[in-house]
């Protein structure tokens, strides 16, 4: 899905990804129909200046719009190759447990489609994206932001004790501009598109919070500097993954005030506007169950499950394999003085439980 | 009776990969339990025309039929245990363990050797144990009695062993002779597809009585003064056979695929997994396709089962209709509701209804 005007460029992104295919991080296509791809780093071979992040603000699959924006900030390439990361992982942490477990294969298929899965991987990736960048302002490796400078608290005398808040202000204009949101069109498609990528910004806004530090006389709280903290990743990815867990089925229906076509859910009670809240994520269609390979999953043969939680569910009523694996790990671990730590390494036998094909 | 049919494997995990013609009971000694044994008295006057008139068994089984005449009731009882409890295990999957008709009981499922049908025979032949050593107990068959079981080496000391347990070696004994009769008369071609189903049977069976009576446990009885627990006595009892029913699926989610190797014996298909052992259940065929009614494997299909629409798992509407969609029904349940105590001593209820959704698959 191209978000903004970018439509007659897709199939020129569609060639330049089938030479980009074999790499492994991909981008969950915020920027374009397609994922987006990374070379892996031969930039760590160039010397240092300032023009390495051109080149891969050029190899990466951005609309000219977004590349524009890549070229003008000097860290954003690799805030971008950050934030894919951070997705990536939390996205395989949150649905561990599940039949669909957030895989490469099948991907670009899902992305076509409204599912459920669709809507995560939508909010996820914005909701990375934001996190990331404005972690990157308070680090210090973007030119155009720094610390949070939100009035009310007390900023510049935060900064003179050695603490720098994340701006998330910067971190939600850029994204705004970034994504050109503000052109949203009649389609459904692009209408859900946006909503879920509204819901993954506003879930990290709501992990905003403000953490304070007492350094008064003999470190009472006489004296106090507060400043805003972004919670950890894991924690907007569990809220995320709620989300999904409440998602909202829509259609469209037609505002007979306005003209315009909105979303609407279905099952509402008493509300007058069956608007779904901004909160939640919406999907069109029923998701397949991921039990077989399809073109959606390479299925649930072959996952590791767990025998008294997971197995039932995971293997589709297929059974699973049991073997024994020899794992080494350390024990007996002892301190010596002074400072390191000895351990040996023991070897244990565990039973590996696998789903059975058919 | 037997019948000559043509049957093409198109099983994948099968070495075999040809037509061939297979020998197939149509009949077989579940039919017990299918025709209840209602007249017990008929067995004391010279059981022989009883026993000839009984359908489904073998030449040995029949043998024993006239040899222990008054134990053939109590395993139609255990048939039926096992069929019922194989029932309530896979009621919220799409194979649900349905009974056919009356002779051949579970019709064509059974001939494709597959988890499936490793299951059924283990549960029948713990179901067996179950029912005779529990006969065996209750005094109700001549050549049996009381458990004669060693006492347990961990029991303390105090404690008194007696009472009457139910005497589990007997009846692992007589289900051993009985159900394992038929496979053990027949001989077949080392290397053909019998042989492997007959291998296949004898260790299912065996893993379904060792089953049933490794779960025993030793069961107490205080009768001291007043009740107390200053005696004791204790023996050994079957366990509840729910538990063995659960036993037994968890064997059934585990259970090992096999193959026949170049000597006629029973080897894994994928050698890095554990190899199971006689507690474990084995297959050599993958399932059918239990979705579509198909009669040569005798699979039903999953038209018209209920299906639970919120539910994620087999009895979810998604996986049991097998992506055909579900209709939605609405039904008026009527049960008892504000059920009261009259003195003195009857219970009297009122009838409430309420209309369920019914989700049924297309």
């Amino acid at each position: 899905m191209c978000t903004g005007l970018t439509r007659t460029a897709c199939p020129l992104r569609l060639i330049a990804l089938c030479i980009l295919l074999s790499h492994a991080a991909a981008y969950f296509g915020l920027t374009g129909r397609e994922p987006l791809v990374f070379l892996p780093g031969p930039f760590a071979n160039e010397p240092p200046n300032g023009k390495a992040h051109l080149k891969q603000c050029e190899q990466m699959t951005l609309t000219r719009r977004q590349k524009r924006l890549c070229r003008r900030e000097p860290g954003l390439a690799e805030t971008l190759r950050e934030s894919v990361r951070l997705s990536l992982l939390e996205c395989r942490y949150q649905f561990r447990n599940e039949r669909w477990n957030c895989s490469m294969d099948g991907r670009g298929s899902l992305l076509k489609r409204g599912f459920k899965e669709t809507a995560f991987l939508l909010a996820v990736s914005s909701a990375a994206l934001s996190h990331a960048l404005a972690k990157a302002c308070s680090s210090g490796r973007m030119e155009r932001c720094t610390c949070d400078d939100s009035p009310g608290l007390q900023h510049r005398e935060a900064w003179q004790w050695g603490v720098c808040g994340d701006n998330l202000k910067y971190s939600t204009k850029f994204l705004k501009k970034f994504l050109g949101q503000k052109r949203v069109s009649k389609d459904l498609r692009a209408q859900i598109d946006s909503h879920n990528i509204n819901v993954g910004i506003r879930a990290v806004k709501s992990g905003l919070k403000t953490t304070c530090k007492c350094h008064g006389v003999s470190g009472s709280c006489a004296v106090r500097t507060c400043w805003k903290q972004l919670s950890p990743f894991q924690d907007t990815g569990h809220l995320l993954k709620y989300r999904y867990d409440t998602a909202v089925r829509v259609h469209s229906v037609t505002n007979s005030a306005t003209g315009e076509t909105e979303l609407a859910s279905p099952r509402r009670h008493s509300n007058t506007v069956p608007r779904p809240r901004p909160t939640e994520l919406v999907f069109l269609e029923e998701s397949p169950s991921f039990c077989r390979p399809s073109r959606y999953s390479p299925g649930t043969a072959g996952r590791p499950c767990s025998k008294d939680t997971s197995c039932s569910s995971l293997c589709c009523g297929r059974g699973y394999n049991t073997a024994l694996h020899l794992t080494t790990l350390s024990c007996h671990c002892q301190v010596r003085w002074c400072c390191h730590v000895e351990c040996q390494t023991c070897l244990r036998e565990e039973e590996v439980y696998t789903c059975k094909k058919h | 009776m037997v019948k000559l049919k043509l049957m093409c494997s198109v099983s994948v995990a099968v070495t075999f990969s040809a037509c061939f013609i297979v020998l197939v009971d149509a009949n077989s000694w579940w039919s017990l339990a299918m025709n209840p044994l209602l007249i017990p008295e008929a067995y004391i006057i010279g059981g022989q025309p009883l026993c000839s008139q009984l359908t489904g068994l073998s030449t040995g089984q029949r043998k024993l039929c006239q040899l222990y005449q008054d134990h053939m009731q109590f395993i139609g009882a255990g048939a039926q245990t096992g069929i019922s409890e194989c029932q309530h295990q896979f009621s919220q999957r799409r194979w649900n363990c349905s009974t056919v008709d009356n002779s051949s009981v579970f019709g064509r499922v059974l001939y494709t050797g597959s988890r499936e049908t490793a299951f059924t025979f283990a549960i029948s032949a713990a179901g067996v144990v179950n029912a005779v050593s529990r006969a065996c107990r209750e005094g109700e068959l001549s050549s049996c009695g009381c458990s004669r079981a060693a006492r347990p080496k961990d029991l303390p000391r105090d404690w008194l062993w007696g009472g009457c347990g139910d005497n589990i070696n007997y009846g692992y004994r007589f289900s051993k002779e009985f159900v394992d009769a038929r496979e053990r008369e027949k001989t077949f071609a080392k290397g053909s597809v019998e042989s492997a189903r007959l291998l296949m049977n004898l260790h299912n069976n065996e893993a379904g009585r060792r089953i049933a009576s490794d779960l025993a446990h030793v069961s107490c009885k205080c009768h001291g003064v007043s009740g107390s627990c200053s005696l004791k006595t204790c023996w050994l009892q079957l366990a509840d056979f729910r538990r063995v029913g659960d036993a037994l699926k968890e064997k059934y989610d585990s259970a090992a695929a096999m193959k026949l190797n170049s000597r006629g014996k029973l080897v894994q298909v994928h050698s890095k997994f554990n190899s199971p052992t006689s507690n474990d259940l084995v297959y050599i065929e993958p399932s059918p396709d239990y979705c579509v009614r198909n009669k040569t494997t005798g699979s039903l299909g999953t038209q018209g089962r209920l299906c639970n629409k919120t539910s994620e798992g087999m009895d979810g509407c998604a996986l049991m209709c097998c992506g055909r969609g579900y209709d939605q029904y609405k039904v008026q349940l009527v049960e008892r509701c504000h059920c009261k105590f009259h003195w003195c001593c009857y219970v009297r209820c009122k009838r409430c209804s309420r209309t369920v959704d019914q989700f049924v698959c297309k």
